[in-house]
């Protein structure tokens, strides 16, 4: 772990070790009782874990409010029906449409999409620099990119914030933008803004990644007379395929699960499923919002993440295989 | 072809400079600044006033004489400080575990705990806003076992640990993973034949993690000792839903790092001149731990060398 933060240790740590382990690598560390004890209080230890997805998951299910996983209840697809039909609190005065959940999950995904996209984009070539290029200033600048990451992100937006305000009216009053302009630009701004806290550290995740490519394979295009652009375009974005598909993935995530950012800058009429949850149990809004209702959209909320479980498995494993060339 | 020679790898580094530039290097000269401003409810021209350290005097009085700030400052102490521990012995105790089951449970237990941190924030809120909320889980279970007689409301009545708990409890169970993850790795590295020599000299499992897991990883321990630390002192997002939906009582809930969103953003407050002296505040201690983790960090490259020589 030198500073590539969690991420590169997610991706070390989480790959199972099969393809490597030969059989003298078994090492009984522990006897067998030790080993079940342990399972045992690791088990216990995760109950509240299991224990509160398990009540989210039933409660989206459940035809009356459970407090706990185990109550009796009647199996029903009501909450779901509701949730798509936008009654998404029947006794609030507010009427939302079957629309209204399409805009809030697609809004939610044009975050996600645009952090990862910006993410990628300006990541990926600034991490290939500080790989490969030997320039001034590279040591102290990415040392600079870790100070950048351990920075109280709270200070920031209030500047973030200040420039949005700043560049907002001047569109609405100077420019006369319309509606959907001023729109398109709180998305615009809300993606460029969140995307940028992501920059220290990704750059840093990639730098691992180009770091595995010899150097012989740049080097012969470079002989052959091809400029680093090309090269970069050319054969390094194909070698680093892996660790663009971590990037990307974990980019999403940032964008996906992003709260803050977004109730702080999109407009209430462009609502996330983060700021649709925040806005049912925010101030006294719990009075009229049903719970079994805000738990199908959760549990909607929920289902990258749970595909990020499910299929990123595999591509950790291959991401931190490395890339194509094993030298 | 002639086309405008940039040197490479400033044409490479070019889209991550600028946004760096936008949205880190700008923003905080303009947060600093407007801490020297009377700026409030975003009347930004109000940032061409200069009020010297006015901001920082308001906020020295509402530290000694505001029984709500006060609050603030105590329960950021108990908050980094528990959580801080949580994470780091409980990260530790995960990877320990971990390590000594067999590889398949053991990826099963990692991946369920590493569950809490790719949840997005509005869902985990809402986890254990079902959770501790009067009518939920925990005080179903209490009731149940006739520890209780009737429900408590634990975030907003039994003041101060309530609350306390109840944000250590959150943000324990998202930070924990990352010292899980790399203790984990950190024992992984140690070469196999160690302990397989420390065996073979009938060493006992607890030899094995007190005279060779822990001291070769010490300076894991450290890191992410510091790392978290700063970690926790800057971070409010589950913070803030948890205090927002009232899961715990606003002030024992409130860490510095959401005081300054909360001072800056709550719509009761909108004094963004005094958000800005709190944050400059936590921006000073941040860039101070953040340098001594770089620090840590270069100890840690000159133990990787050394440990080449094994």
């Amino acid at each position: 772990m030198q500073g590539e933060g969690l991420l590169a240790g997610l991706l070390g740590s989480l790959k199972p070790r099969r393809r490597r382990r030969q059989p003298t690598e078994e090492l009984p560390l522990a006897s067998r009782a030790v080993s079940y004890t342990v399972i045992a209080a690791l088990l216990a230890a995760s109950l509240p874990i299991i224990l509160s997805y398990t009540l989210l998951v039933e409660l989206s299910f459940s035809a009356s409010f459970i407090a706990t996983p185990f109550e009796k209840t009647s199996f029903t697809l009501e909450n779901w029906r509701l949730f798509f039909q936008g009654r998404l609190a029947p006794t609030a005065a507010q009427i939302y449409t079957p629309s209204y959940i399409r805009r809030m999950i697609l809004d939610t995904l044009i975050v996600a999409l645009g952090v990862m996209g910006v993410v990628v984009a300006s990541a990926t070539p600034a991490a290939y620099a500080f790989s490969r290029m030997n320039f001034r200033g590279r040591g102290a600048l990415m040392r600079f990119l870790i100070l950048l990451h351990a920075f109280p992100g709270v200070a920031l937006i209030i500047g973030v914030y200040a420039i949005y305000v700043y560049t907002y009216r001047r569109l609405a009053l100077g420019l006369h933008a319309g509606e959907a302009a001023l729109l398109a630009y709180a998305f615009l701004y809300v993606i460029v803004a969140r995307a940028s806290l992501e920059i220290p550290m990704s750059t840093w995740l990639m730098k691992g990644f180009f770091d595995r490519i010899p150097w012989e394979v740049e080097w012969a295009a470079l002989v052959d007379g091809a400029s680093r652009l090309r090269v970069f375009t050319r054969i390094m974005l194909p070698l680093v395929k892996p660790g663009l598909a971590a990037l990307s993935i974990f980019s999403f995530m940032a964008g996906w699960e992003e709260l803050i950012y977004v109730v702080v800058f999109l407009p209430s009429k462009a609502p996330t499923l983060a700021s649709y949850i925040h806005s049912q149990l925010s101030g006294g809004a719990i009075e009229t919002a049903y719970l079994p209702v805000v738990a199908a959209a959760a549990v909607v909320y929920l289902i990258p993440t749970i595909l990020f479980f499910v299929f990123t498995q595999s591509l950790l494993v291959e991401a931190a295989e490395g890339a194509g060339v094993k030298a | 072809m002639p086309r405008p020679r940039l040197p490479p790898p400033a044409l490479f580094l070019s889209l991550a400079a600028f946004l760096v530039l936008v949205f880190y290097m700008v923003p905080l000269i303009l947060t600093l600044w407007a801490s020297l401003t009377p700026v409030r409810n975003w009347d930004i021209a109000q940032l061409r006033q200069f009020v010297g350290a006015e901001n920082y005097r308001r906020l020295f009085h509402l530290i000694r004489f505001d029984p709500d700030v006060s609050t603030v400052v105590k329960t950021t102490i108990v908050f980094v400080a528990g959580t801080l521990t949580v994470n780091v012995l409980g990260g530790l105790l995960l990877a320990l575990a971990a390590f000594i089951i067999e590889e398949r449970a053991s990826l099963g237990f990692r991946l369920l705990w590493f569950l809490p941190r790719m949840t997005p924030v509005a869902v985990f809120g809402l986890l254990w806003y079902y959770f501790f909320y009067p009518q939920g889980t925990l005080n179903a279970i209490l009731l149940k076992l006739h520890l209780i007689s009737h429900p408590v409301n634990w975030g907003q009545d039994v003041l101060p640990w309530g609350p306390w708990s109840i944000i250590i409890f959150v943000n324990g169970l998202v930070g924990v993973s990352y010292g899980m993850i790399i203790f984990y790795s950190a024992f992984k590295a140690i070469p196999k034949d160690i302990y397989r020599a420390a065996l073979v000299d009938g060493a006992r499992l607890r030899d094995l993690v007190f005279r060779i897991m822990l001291p070769l990883t010490r300076w894991h321990l450290i890191f992410v000792t510091v790392w978290q630390l700063l970690s926790l002192l800057t971070t409010y997002a589950h913070l803030f839903v948890l205090v927002e939906w009232g899961v715990v009582e606003k002030w024992h809930g409130m860490t510095w790092a959401l005081y300054v969103f909360e001072t800056a953003f709550g719509s009761a407050v909108n004094d963004q001149a005094l958000a800005s002296a709190a944050a400059t505040l936590l921006v000073v201690v941040g860039i101070g731990l953040g340098l001594l983790t770089l620090r840590l960090m270069g100890f840690e490259r000159e133990l990787g060398a050394i440990r080449g020589e094994l």
